[in-house]
C-alpha cells in the first residue's frame, strides 16, 4: 500500500495548469507587409466545440457561427491597423474571376505544403538539413497565377479551433486536482485553442510566413480568450498575426 | 481499515465487471426487416445542439469531397446513381446526394448530412442493379435510422461513465488507499467493447433497413445477401492465390459483423420479405446500361491492383451472367500480370477466346497477336496485329505494333 502512494506522488508535481505558446517561422526574406497592400483570406476553416465529461470534442454550430464573424471582423480590422486592404473568400465560388476548382487545387496544394512545414518545422527530429534556415516552401505557379487575376498581393489561409469543457468535464478536473491532496493526481485537459496561420506571397507564390498558436488549460475556468466573443477574437488575432516578425536575413540587416 | 478497503475494492471491481457484462453482453440478434421504420421525415433538419453542430462540420467535408479530383464525374452516370438513391431512398430520397469516388476497393459510406460516397470498386463487382441498390439502400438505412447522431450520443455517454468511473476508482481508492487500475483497465476494455457491439448493432440495422427498401423498390433481396457471399468468396479466393488463409478477426473487436454472420441474417431476412412481396426484379439491363462502357476502366482498375485472387474471382463471377470478349480479355490479363510459370500461355489462351466474341476489345487483338509472334505463329500474329491497329489506329502504342509488324 506504501508503495503505491509512493508511486503515485510524483505524479502530484507534473506541471498543472497551462499556457500560451506560439512559435512562427519565416522566410529568410521575409518583410512583414506594410502600408498600402492587400490580403485574400482563403476560406477560413473555424470550429468551436464543447468538451464532453468524457474528453471528447463536440462541435458546436452556433457557437462556431458567432466565433467566425468575430474573427473575420478581428483579422480585417487588425489588417487595417497595418494598412492592409482584407477580403474574405467565404466559399470556392466567392472569387471572382477564378472558378472553383482553381481554388480548390490551391487549397489542397496549400494543404499539402502546410503539413510539409508543420511536420519538418514543429516536430522534433524531423528537421530537414537543406531547409533549416527560415522556411523555403512555395505554392508556385498556381498562386502568383491567384495574385494576377485578383490583383492581390497576399493570401492567409487560416484554421482557428476552440472548445470549452461542459460542466461535466469541469467537474472532472475539479476532481482530479482535488485527488493530487490525497495522492491520486489526474489533472484533466478542459478546452483550448489551436490556430495557425499561413501567409503566401502572390508575387512569387511562396510561403513567407507561418505560425501555430496553441493554448491549453488543466486548471478548471482558467482560459486564455474566448473567440465566441469579439475581445477573444481580437485577442486570438493578435497573438497569432500581431507579432509578425520579419525573417532573419531582415533582422540582421537592420 | 483492511476490510474496508477490501469491501471496496470488491465494489468497484464488482462495478466495472457489471459495465462490462451490462454493455457487451448483449446478443447480437437478427434484426427482422419488418420491425425497421426510418425515423426521419422527409427534408429532416436537425434541432438538436449535438446534431446540428455535427452538420455544421459535414458542410465542409461535402465541399472537399464534391470538389475532389477523385471524383468520376460522368454526368450520365452520376445521374444513374442519384436515380437509384431516389428509388431505395424511403422518405429521404429527396434529401440525399450521392457522390463516386475513383477508387477500385469494395466501399460505400453514409455522411451524417445525407450524403454518400460510393467507391467504383463496388461497380466493378455488381452483377445487376438490384444488388448495388441493395448497398445504396444499407448505406441510406444509416441516414434513415439516423445511425451517425445515435452512434455518438453512445460514444459520448459511455466515454462519459467510463471517465467518471475511472476518476472515482481514483480518488476513491486513492482515500481508501487501494489500487483500482486493474479494475479500471477492465472498465476501459468494457467500455471500447461495448462501442463497437453497438456499431455492429446498427451496422446490422442498416442491413434490414435496406433490404425492406430494395424489396419495397420491387428489388430482388435476395441480391444482398448474394452480395456479401460474392465478398466473402473473394476474400478467399485472393488468400488461395497468394497461399494464404483469409484474414479471420474477432468479431467481438470489429465495428462491422462478419460477412458471414451478415450474410445468414440477410438470406433469412431476404426469404423472410421476399414471401410478402412475391415478384421482383435483378435489374440486370438496366445496369448494363449504364456501367456497361465503364466496364473497361473498372476492369482495368482492377487487373492493376496485383491481387490475382480477387481479380479472378471479380471476372469470373461476372462471367456467371455470361462470358464476353471484354471479360475473356482480362481473365487473361489477370495471367500475363502475374506473369508465374506457365501463367504466359493461359495468358495466351485467354486472349484467343476473347477475339472469339465480338465485343472483345482492341487490345485482346494486340495480345493474342503478340502471344502468336512468341510461338512461332507469324503469319496469324500479323493478321492479328493488323487488326488492332485497324481497330485503334490512334492508340498510343500504334507506332510500336506498326514496327512489330514491319519485322
Amino acid at each position: 500500500m506504501g508503495r503505491r502512494r509512493f508511486l503515485l506522488i510524483p505524479a502530484a508535481s507534473l506541471a498543472l495548469g497551462g499556457c500560451v505558446s506560439t512559435r512562427q517561422v519565416a522566410d529568410v526574406q521575409f518583410e512583414p507587409p506594410q502600408g498600402n497592400y492587400s490580403l485574400i483570406v482563403m476560406r477560413p476553416d473555424v470550429q468551436v466545440g464543447s468538451v464532453t465529461t468524457g474528453g471528447l470534442v463536440e462541435p458546436r454550430a452556433e457557437w462556431t457561427e458567432q466565433a467566425r464573424a468575430n474573427l473575420l471582423r478581428a483579422l480585417s480590422q487588425q489588417q487595417a491597423g497595418r494598412g492592409g486592404r482584407t477580403m474574405i473568400a467565404e466559399t470556392r465560388g466567392s472569387v471572382r474571376g477564378v472558378d472553383p476548382e482553381t481554388i480548390a487545387d490551391l487549397e489542397r496544394l496549400h494543404n499539402a505544403v502546410g503539413n510539409s512545414i508543420a511536420l519538418h518545422k514543429y516536430y522534433p527530429g524531423n528537421e530537414l538539413p537543406t531547409k533549416r534556415r527560415g522556411i523555403d516552401w512555395t505554392l508556385g505557379e498556381d498562386a502568383v497565377k491567384l495574385g494576377r487575376t485578383t490583383g492581390m498581393d497576399y493570401a492567409l489561409f487560416l484554421y482557428a479551433q476552440d472548445s470549452f469543457a461542459s460542466t461535466g468535464r469541469v467537474a472532472l478536473q475539479v476532481l482530479g486536482i482535488a485527488g493530487c491532496f490525497i495522492g491520486f493526481c489526474a489533472p484533466q485537459g478542459g478546452g483550448g485553442q489551436v490556430a495557425y496561420a499561413s501567409l503566401v506571397d502572390l508575387r512569387s507564390g511562396d510561403v513567407v510566413w507561418f505560425n501555430v498558436l496553441q493554448t491549453s488549460s488543466q486548471l478548471p475556468g482558467l482560459r486564455f480568450g474566448d473567440i465566441r466573443t469579439p475581445e477573444g477574437s481580437a485577442q486570438m488575432v493578435e497573438r497569432l498575426l500581431g507579432r509578425m516578425k520579419a525573417g532573419r536575413d531582415v533582422r540582421n540587416r537592420r | 481499515m483492511t476490510m474496508n478497503a477490501l469491501n471496496r475494492r470488491a465494489l468497484l471491481g464488482g462495478l466495472g465487471c457489471a459495465c462490462c457484462a451490462g454493455l457487451v453482453g448483449t446478443a447480437e440478434a437478427r434484426i427482422p426487416p419488418a420491425s425497421m421504420k426510418p425515423l426521419i421525415q422527409p427534408g429532416y433538419r436537425p434541432t438538436e445542439t449535438d446534431e446540428k453542430g455535427m452538420w455544421q462540420q459535414m458542410e465542409r467535408v461535402e465541399q472537399e469531397i464534391a470538389g475532389s479530383n477523385l471524383l468520376i464525374k460522368d454526368q450520365a452516370l452520376t445521374k444513374y446513381l442519384g436515380g437509384l438513391v431516389e428509388r431505395v431512398g424511403g422518405p429521404a430520397a429527396k434529401d440525399m446526394r450521392v457522390y463516386l469516388a475513383h477508387v477500385p476497393e469494395f466501399n460505400a459510406f453514409m455522411a451524417p448530412t445525407g450524403f454518400m460516397v460510393v467507391f467504383s470498386g463496388l461497380l466493378t463487382r455488381m452483377r445487376d442493379e438490384a444488388q448495388l441498390s441493395g448497398v445504396i439502400a444499407h448505406e441510406a438505412g444509416h441516414f434513415l435510422r439516423r445511425h451517425h447522431i445515435r452512434g455518438w450520443r453512445d460514444l459520448r455517454r459511455k466515454s462519459d461513465a467510463f471517465s467518471v468511473l475511472a476518476m472515482g476508482a481514483g480518488v476513491g481508492g486513492a482515500a481508501g488507499g487501494v489500487y483500482l487500475g486493474d479494475a479500471v483497465q477492465l472498465a476501459q476494455m468494457g467500455t471500447i467493447l461495448s462501442l463497437l457491439a453497438y456499431s455492429r448493432e446498427l451496422e446490422a440495422e442498416a442491413d434490414a433497413m435496406g433490404l425492406r427498401l430494395i424489396a419495397e423498390a420491387g428489388y430482388d433481396p435476395i441480391a444482398m445477401p448474394n452480395t456479401w457471399q460474392q465478398l466473402i468468396e473473394e476474400v478467399e479466393a485472393s488468400a488461395r492465390m497468394r497461399r494464404k488463409r483469409p484474414r479471420r478477426r474477432l468479431s467481438l473487436f470489429e465495428t462491422h459483423p462478419a460477412p458471414e454472420s451478415r450474410m445468414v441474417d440477410l438470406r433469412v431476412s431476404a426469404q423472410e420479405v421476399r414471401a410478402a412481396t412475391g415478384e421482383a426484379a435483378r435489374g440486370r439491363d438496366r445496369y448494363l446500361a449504364a456501367i456497361g462502357k465503364h466496364r473497361t476502366m473498372l476492369l482495368d482498375d482492377q487487373v492493376k491492383l496485383n491481387d490475382p485472387g480477387a481479380s479472378l474471382y471479380i471476372v469470373e463471377n461476372l462471367a456467371k451472367d455470361g462470358w464476353n470478349g471484354l471479360l475473356r480479355f482480362y481473365e487473361a490479363e489477370v495471367w500475363r500480370l502475374r506473369g508465374e510459370k506457365g501463367d504466359d500461355a493461359r495468358a495466351a489462351q485467354g486472349y484467343a477466346a476473347a477475339i472469339g466474341y465480338g465485343d472483345a476489345p482492341p487490345e485482346a487483338w494486340r495480345n493474342h497477336g503478340y502471344a502468336l509472334l512468341k510461338t512461332g505463329r507469324r503469319d496469324e500474329g500479323k493478321a492479328a496485329l493488323g487488326r488492332y491497329l485497324a481497330m485503334a489506329p490512334k492508340a498510343s502504342d500504334a507506332a510500336m505494333v506498326r514496327y512489330s509488324l514491319a519485322q
